[in-house]
């Protein structure tokens, strides 16, 4: 392994060589990094597969075990429990895979990649969207096989159909989206993944249970349906339940993609200004 | 081509940097030696605009760090002291990546990688991940992507810490070679003998202050010009005879082993106070040498509070 066997005259002449390479644009900064990221998954699955445990897990405990609720009052009718509580189920998953941006934007200050990115004439906030796009990416195929499992398996069919699932699908992606921005500010902050999953775990565990997600509201205590009206990802549920029922609610749907470009818009330059900090 | 002055960085109560003043002429490597905690990476931390000073200025070809910064990073390629390479993909997956994102074409990246992987020795495993490279392989590597872009001044931070002789002497010549081609170097290390080596200029940093610097040669010259080396016979009381020593009028450290005393002397004849002192309290001699001054000597009278380093 010792002594480089290429002379010390060729070694100049091919490192000296100066590139004369004009700056990259952001747009390219943003494809090469999310291409990284991404191809980082095909080579490496695994990390896909072990994010469908846990929702597949959830599908099985509340399509099996709760399904009884589809036959309480309350319940809108002629409704399956799986086509109701599977637009939710995206949505909550959604909301796990924004938590994991922030898991792997910790990871990677830590290990001084991110530290050379700074060193280079490349924009910051390429390095965090590139991270979001990404994630989005994998987030979408993560929910796609759901939906797909879900359908083999237990019987998903709601009457939206396929452009309603679709639909659905692309509501839990930006969730997915703007919650990761949520998760990156906090990561950009702290800089710990423990600390980090600790309040993952702290922010999505209400927001999801305390949500229209896996009952109506009506069947929740008087104390939580005040927080589960207000509940940002109660809006995203009911649009994505619309959507994979075939009554797409507009004013339901503006509401939860505004509420979620909200939270991005106030949570990303959060998360650019504690990602510049050193 | 680099210029520092008055530098100070505090991270909260802790003074990093104290009123640090020095300059590196374009084309020439200075080494920035010093301890564990000496300040050695908030220097390069600094110049790579990675940190912003407390106060003090710092400029790269007349460009500011703080307030030009994308200037600045046009310029310079950074290799930290820790690997700052993307783990999970190859090796040449890393240098397409980088020049990608320098602005390189597809087809120019890809170019630019091969030279590089050719250069620096790694064309056989330039597919498979890095997770699985040697710490040589890994610090090539490492080198490789920060020339990705042929920097006009390259920081490169501890570049042999932790690795065997033989990957050391690999980056070793490779080091030179980049000089060879005119860039400029800020090295930093522990090792006197790597300083020694490849560093036109030294600056000795101890507890985040500049305490000497100067050509190796102006080092050695400033402390001293010999020493008498004497090696103890096995058992003696070495306290014992640095005191004895010090009695005598001379300034003796102990080097490596404890067991060998560096006494420095004004001429050859002083050879015979240095037994006599010994003599006098019974402590046996087994090797008796002169010496011209190393650079441990340097380090060892100028930085405080380290008895003997274990720099090869
Ligand atoms: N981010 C930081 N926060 C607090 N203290 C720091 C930080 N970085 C460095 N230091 C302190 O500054 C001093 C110099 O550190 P450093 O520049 O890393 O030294 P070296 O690279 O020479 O080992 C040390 O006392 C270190 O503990
Ligand atoms: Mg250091």
């Amino acid at each position: 392994m010792t002594a480089t066997v290429t002379s010390g005259d060729v070694r100049t002449a091919q490192v000296g060589a100066r590139p004369n390479w004009s700056a990259s644009s952001i747009l390219t900064q943003v494809q090469v990094l999310s291409g990284r990221s991404l191809r980082t998954l095909v080579r490496d699955p695994r990390l896909v597969i072990l994010s469908l445990i846990q929702p597949l897990v959830l599908l099985i405990l509340f399509g099996q075990v709760f399904s009884s609720i589809a036959k309480t009052p309350g319940f809108p009718q002629g409704i399956g429990y799986i086509d109701f509580i599977l637009p939710a189920l995206l949505v909550t998953t959604a909301l796990t895979s924004g938590l994991q941006s922030g898991v792997a934007v910790t990871t990677e200050l830590r290990n001084g990649l991110i530290a050379r990115f700074r060193s280079m004439p490349i924009s910051t906030g390429s390095v965090l969207l590139a991270r979001s796009v990404a994630d989005v990416c994998r987030s979408f195929v993560e929910l796609s096989v759901m939906a797909l499992v879900a359908a083999l398996l237990f019987g998903f069919a709601p009457p939206g159909g396929i452009t309603g699932v679709l639909g659905s699908l692309a509501v839990a992606a930006v969730v997915c989206w703007s919650l990761g921005w949520v998760f990156m500010a906090f990561a950009s902050w702290l800089r710990q993944p423990e600390i980090l999953q600790t309040i993952g775990s702290l922010v999505t565990f209400p927001l999801m249970f305390a949500s229209k997600a896996f009952v109506p509201i009506s069947g929740l205590p008087d104390w939580l349906q005040g927080f589960a009206t207000i509940n940002p990802l109660s809006h995203a549920i009911e649009a994505a339940r619309g959507m994979a029922m075939g009554k797409p609610d507009l004013t339901v749907l503006a509401t939860a993609v505004g509420g979620c470009l909200l939270i991005a818009l106030v949570f990303a330059p959060l998360a650019l200004r504690s990602f510049r900090r050193p | 081509m680099i210029s520092i002055s008055n530098l100070t960085k505090k991270f909260d109560s802790v003074i990093a940097l104290d009123d640090v003043s020095f300059s590196v002429p374009g084309g020439s490597v200075l080494g920035l030696l010093g301890h564990n905690g000496a300040g050695k990476t908030t220097v390069v931390n600094i110049l790579s605009t990675l940190l912003k000073p407390t106060s003090g200025t710092a400029t790269i070809a007349g460009l500011d760090v703080t307030t030009e910064g994308d200037k600045v990073r046009r310029r310079i390629g950074l290799t930290g002291q820790f690997a700052t390479v993307d783990d999970t993909i190859s090796g040449r997956d890393n240098l397409v990546l980088i020049a990608r994102l320098l602005g390189a074409s597809r087809r120019q990246a890809a170019q630019r990688a091969d030279d590089l992987l050719t250069v620096f020795d790694l064309t056989d495993a330039a597919k498979r991940p890095v997770r699985g490279y040697s710490g040589g392989m890994r610090r090539r590597l490492d080198l490789a992507a920060c020339l990705v872009g042929g920097p006009e001044v390259i920081f490169l931070d501890e570049p042999t810490t932790g690795l065997d002789p033989g990957a050391r002497l690999d980056v070793w010549s490779l080091v030179e070679s980049l000089v060879a081609q005119g860039s400029t170097v800020l090295l930093t290390t522990q090792y006197l003998e790597e300083a020694d080596r490849l560093a036109d200029l030294i600056t000795v940093l101890s507890k985040g202050k500049v305490v000497a610097s100067g050509t190796a040669a102006e080092l050695k010259r400033e402390i001293g010009q010999l020493s008498v080396n004497t090696v103890l016979a096995p058992g003696s009381d070495t306290g014992a005879a640095l005191a004895a020593l010090r009695a005598a009028g001379l300034t003796p450290v102990t080097a490596e082993q404890p067991d060998t005393i560096h006494t420095r002397v004004l001429s050859s004849a002083d050879i015979t106070v240095v037994v006599r002192a010994l003599d006098s309290v019974g402590v046996r001699v087994t090797d008796v040498a002169f010496s011209e001054p190393s650079l441990d000597d340097v380090y060892l009278s100028l930085t405080p509070g380290r008895g003997a380093t274990t720099a090869a």
